[in-house]
């Protein structure tokens, strides 16, 4: 059937334009030997799914990233050997980030997957587990010897680092497909006016309100909706009573004393250059209580919301922002979130512009062998 | 283009600057001037993205021929009321220029660089505007 084209001025599919195209070409990480490599997504695949990685031999990474709750686990937080402040983040398209975790502590999508390994709150494991398990399990070992041209040696944090790139090397080819907004932007783009009128008049009022008075897209930016940056969007940073999360302030701390940090030893790239945003980072008072911008991408697919999981449907996060009180944001500027006083009308149509950012991703079949 | 009008400009109303050398190397760049000081500058790589590191390479001249230095570059939005999250280093090549490192322009809008500059004891503050989408 039929349907109405708005009126789009030149500016917005300019800033349509700059929501694609998808899906974004292939990045590799020069700070990991393994990125983009066969070898290396197959063995970090198997590590994904291994259980072994934890203390108590139950968890593996993908308890709580599950390919059927894309890449989340459905919860409003996180539970690893007990529940935690902060919502299990989705791996969709992980591989185009430059900060990992909500308060951006780790610089790279390696030294992010060792955090939850290593935390006592999570998986509980150690290096010396890891390495252990990748130096006697014949296929693991087999599968370390393939990616990285080396048989497994002695040392256990080496073999933790490189376990965590083979893990990287995988996450990073989690891509979600092509949505309805896609072939929106697309056609708007082409001018294609016939192709862009199937997109339905709410996705299409939601998406001007998205680029327009919501200023959404400042934060929400580029192909995966995200500047990778952080963001105040006045969430209560009490955790439990007198206990905060200081969000990008502590990442920050973290990131510094990190030995795995992109200026560490473990950094693959000779050049320096994918330790730029490590090495001129700058931690600010304004960072308290900012918390990573995630991509829009799969979101309505996602829930719960926010990074503490707090809101619990689409519908409750545009609320949020129609009436985010601005005495809650710990901003000193002027802030960038504001309430917007949307209609109802209006809250609908945001919400269904959202939803056009979601689509249901093909099965996914059963890992490679290893060694064959 | 915008650097030869620039030059023009530049040269037509104050002899003196003429052996200021404006070119940075792509043939093309920003230049802007106080009463005092005139500064060429360009981006590296040359288009400026939303989120991604970029450098700038400086020149900087005096009026008076005498020796200048690049103390500081920095950019905020100003109607956001923020900077970057990303503090630039310098650092002054053998030719006189300045290569300054770890810009990152982390929204699309307005940004206003700042460059602090100094020559002998007299130092100034220039401003140039960018317009990211």
């Amino acid at each position: 059937m039929a349907q109405e084209l708005l009126d789009w001025s030149a500016d917005e599919v300019r800033a349509i334009g700059r929501h694609g195209p998808w899906p974004p070409s292939p990045v590799r990480d020069p700070s990991n030997r393994v990125s983009g490599t066969p070898a290396g997504i197959v063995l970090g695949e198997h590590l994904f799914n291994d259980p072994r990685v934890s203390a108590n031999g139950r968890m593996s990474c993908a308890t709580c990233h599950q390919a059927g709750r894309d890449w989340s686990d459905g919860r409003a937080k996180g539970f690893g050997t007990v529940e935690l402040d902060r919502r299990t983040p989705s791996l969709w398209n992980v591989g185009h980030a430059h900060w990992f975790g909500w308060d951006g502590a780790g610089d790279s999508l390696w030294a992010q997957a060792i955090r939850p390994i290593l935390d006592p709150r999570e998986m509980g494991g150690s290096a010396a587990r890891v390495g252990r398990l990748v130096r006697n399990d014949k296929l693991l070992a087999c599968g370390y010897e393939r990616a990285f041209g080396t048989r497994a040696g002695d040392d256990d944090e080496r073999l933790l680092v490189d376990s965590a790139k083979a893990l990287a090397a995988f996450q990073a080819t989690l891509v979600s497909p092509r949505t309805r907004f896609d072939a929106f932007r697309d056609a708007l783009v082409t001018g294609d006016r016939a192709a862009a009128a199937r997109y339905p008049l709410p996705e299409q009022r939601g998406l001007r309100l998205f680029i327009g008075v919501g200023n959404c897209d400042t934060c929400h930016f580029g192909p995966r909706f995200t500047n990778g940056e952080f963001g105040d969007i006045g969430i209560a940073f009490f955790v439990r009573p007198g206990e905060v999360d200081s969000g990008r302030l502590g990442g920050l701390a973290r990131l510094a004393s990190s030995p795995f940090n992109l200026l560490g030893r473990y950094n693959d790239d000779a050049s320096g250059a994918s330790a730029q945003r490590t090495r001129h980072v700058q931690r600010l008072h304004a960072n308290f209580g900012e918390f990573r911008v995630p991509s829009l991408r799969q979101v309505g697919r996602a829930a719960a919301y926010m990074h503490d999981g707090s809101l619990a449907t689409l519908e409750e996060v545009v609320g949020h922002y129609s009436g985010v009180d601005p005495d809650r944001l710990h901003s000193d500027g002027t802030p960038l979130v504001r309430p917007l006083g949307l209609s109802p009308q209006e809250r609908t149509d945001l919400v269904a512009f959202l939803r056009s950012l979601d689509v249901d991703p093909p099965p996914r079949p059963p890992p490679p062998p290893l060694c064959p | 283009m915008r650097l030869l009008a620039a030059l023009f400009v530049v040269l037509f109303a104050n002899a003196a600057w003429a052996d200021c050398p404006l070119d940075l190397g792509r043939g093309t760049g920003w230049v802007i001037f106080s009463d005092h000081y005139m500064i060429a500058f360009r981006p590296e790589p040359m288009q400026m993205e939303v989120g991604q590191p970029f450098s700038l390479l400086f020149n900087v001249c005096t009026k008076s021929n005498s020796p200048a230095e690049l103390l500081a570059v920095d950019a905020q939005m100003p109607e956001h009321r923020h900077g970057m999250n990303y503090r630039p280093t310098i650092v002054a090549g053998t030719d006189g220029r300045y290569r300054v490192d770890g810009l990152v322009f982390h929204m699309p809008g307005r940004w206003e660089l700042s460059i602090d500059v100094r020559a002998g004891e007299e130092s100034e503050r220039l401003t140039h505007d960018f317009i990211l989408k």
